[in-house]
């Protein structure tokens, strides 16, 4: 596929956009919903267990969890989905848009917000780190947020309406999210949880919490392909939205 | 250098085993209107299509600005408008902040934006989200978005479709304006009074195939095999009449005694001559 150029100053316009669109009232709730989620689980495990520390990162992991599938996935599918639905996506295909300018455009702004909610949770849950324990928090949450936003671009150019985004999403932000979360009842889910972004970032947490490196070799390429092909599956579906459908 | 802003050679398009456009050819010069007439379904919509680049032609050239349609990419919309039925606004944004997003995108001033409200009279509107415009100001927001980086050659998909009559007026002024100032367009419709005022010349297109082609003028004259006249008289009485010396004997009479309340010829309209080309109604 031939790399197309970016141009700053449509990237800047589209990332405004798109940014704006996430402090609408469609999706505005998913953040709010995640702070308040990290919260409640913070309330129901520090309740649960007199060891408040450890369950302080399983509080975060879930939190974090929520957040990456709820904005990552689910707020980028539904925005997307909307543009095609009332046709600016076409719009702007034949504006001079190409797909690499889209996809940035679209990715930056909910990573930025992603990642200022996950150092929230981070604070709601009560979880401690060190300097170079938030660098490597802050690098594996951008890497996952980018991951799941454009895997919600997929199923958003993949749909043709919002409702249809949210019907498409709902299985698999609840896979994706329960895998990581029962890995630790199956061997089986625990491999299939060590194959997936969310599963790598639930361990990261984990591993932060016990002073451990936040991932291995296989995490890291793991995280890498995931991106690349999700990347790469968006790029193909946003042309062939725009040629011969 | 191509003296056509767009060039159309032996054309044609298949879905699965239809031909929806078959060998079909036409040109498009510098500050020309060119319009694909035909009712729905005629392939009008597909060769916009296969203009600006969303669909690739199963045979046949076609050139817009000197590339060929199969090679085009995003950099041609730079020099392009393009208005389809399909054309989306951003209805939770004003009528200005739509503007100014595609005036980022299109590296045009934002100073340009005003002035152009202006003309297309929603300056008074330019705070209103455009959720709240009525369906004919969106269509001239859409008119505005399209021009607004001022394109070579701006493409219009049925411009007019379910506009009031009104408002349809105050497109076909804007259109005979841009024209007027050099910019070349492609129209499709099947209005057939839209097109014979607008277009310098058309192409009546019926199931994929061009049936017709010249300026409405020259089509309509060639297809006015059997003279009329249609005569009103100052009694009221109306006379449908053939061309024959006798007629111009009785005209003249009629005339000499200042009895003609209104005298027409009666060439066939584009809709006419489709109806007998086709044996279709263009509607």
């Amino acid at each position: 596929m031939k790399m197309k150029p970016i141009h700053l100053r449509k990237l800047a316009a589209i990332t405004e956009v798109k940014g704006k669109a996430l402090f609408g009232k469609n999706f505005i709730i998913m953040p709010l919903f995640s702070l308040g989620f990290t919260f409640l689980m913070k309330v129901v495990y520090g309740a649960a267990t007199e060891d408040a520390l450890d369950m302080s990162a399983y509080a975060l992991a879930l939190g974090v969890l929520m957040n990456i599938m709820m904005e990552g996935v689910y707020c980028t599918a539904a925005a997307l989905a909307e543009e095609k639905e009332k046709n600016t996506l076409r719009t702007l295909m034949t504006s001079s848009v190409n797909g690499l300018e889209f996809s940035l455009g679209s990715l930056i702004p909910v990573v930025l917000m992603s990642t200022i909610v996950n150092v929230l949770c981070a604070f709601i849950a009560g979880f401690n780190m060190e300097l170079s324990q938030w660098t490597s928090f802050l690098a594996i949450t951008v890497a996952c947020s980018a991951t799941s936003a454009i895997i919600g671009m997929i199923f958003g150019i993949y749909a043709k309406t919002q409702v249809s985004a949210g019907t498409i999403t709902t299985p698999a932000l609840l896979i994706l999210m329960m895998i990581p979360m029962f890995g630790g009842f199956s061997e089986t889910l625990e491999n299939i949880s060590s194959l997936l972004f969310t599963g790598i970032i639930f361990n990261a947490i984990a591993n932060i919490d016990n002073a451990l490196p936040v991932t291995d070799v296989k995490g890291i390429i793991v995280l890498a392909v995931e991106f690349l092909v999700s990347a790469a599956i968006f790029l193909a579906l946003y042309r062939k939205n725009g040629f011969e459908r | 250098m191509n003296q056509h802003y767009i060039s159309i050679r032996h054309l044609s398009k298949k879905f699965n085993k239809d031909f929806v456009l078959k060998d079909v050819n036409a040109d498009l010069a510098k500050g020309e209107i060119l319009g694909f007439l035909g009712p729905s379904g005629a392939g009008k919509t597909t060769t916009i299509k296969i203009l600006t680049g969303q669909l690739r032609p199963t045979s046949g050239d076609a050139e817009v600005l000197g590339i060929p349609c199969d090679r085009i990419d995003e950099t041609i919309y730079e020099q392009i408008g393009i208005v389809t039925d399909v054309s989306g606004v951003y209805e939770r944004m004003s009528v200005y902040d739509n503007l100014k997003y595609f005036a980022r995108l299109l590296n045009v001033p934002l100073k340009e934006i005003d002035p152009l409200l202006k003309r297309i009279r929603l300056y008074e509107h330019r705070k209103k989200p455009a959720s709240k415009l009525s369906k004919g100001q969106i269509q001239r927001l859409i008119l505005a978005r399209a021009i607004l980086h001022n394109p070579k050659v701006l493409f219009l998909d049925e411009p007019t479709s379910g506009l009031d009559p009104t408002t349809a007026l105050e497109v076909h002024k804007m259109l005979m304006e841009l024209k007027d100032e050099g910019m070349s367009i492609f129209l499709t419709t099947h209005n057939m009074e839209e097109a014979t005022k607008l277009c310098d010349h058309v192409a009546l297109l019926n199931e994929g195939v061009i049936v017709e082609y010249g300026s409405p003028e020259e089509i309509c004259l060639k297809y006015n095999t059997v003279k009329k006249y249609r005569v009103q008289l100052t009694d009221g009485s109306k006379h449908l009449l053939k061309q024959s010396t006798q007629t111009a004997e009785k005209i003249a009479s009629w005339m000499g005694s200042g009895q003609i309340e209104t005298l027409h010829s009666c060439e066939p309209t584009l809709e006419n001559v489709f109806l007998e080309v086709t044996g279709r109604e263009l509607q």
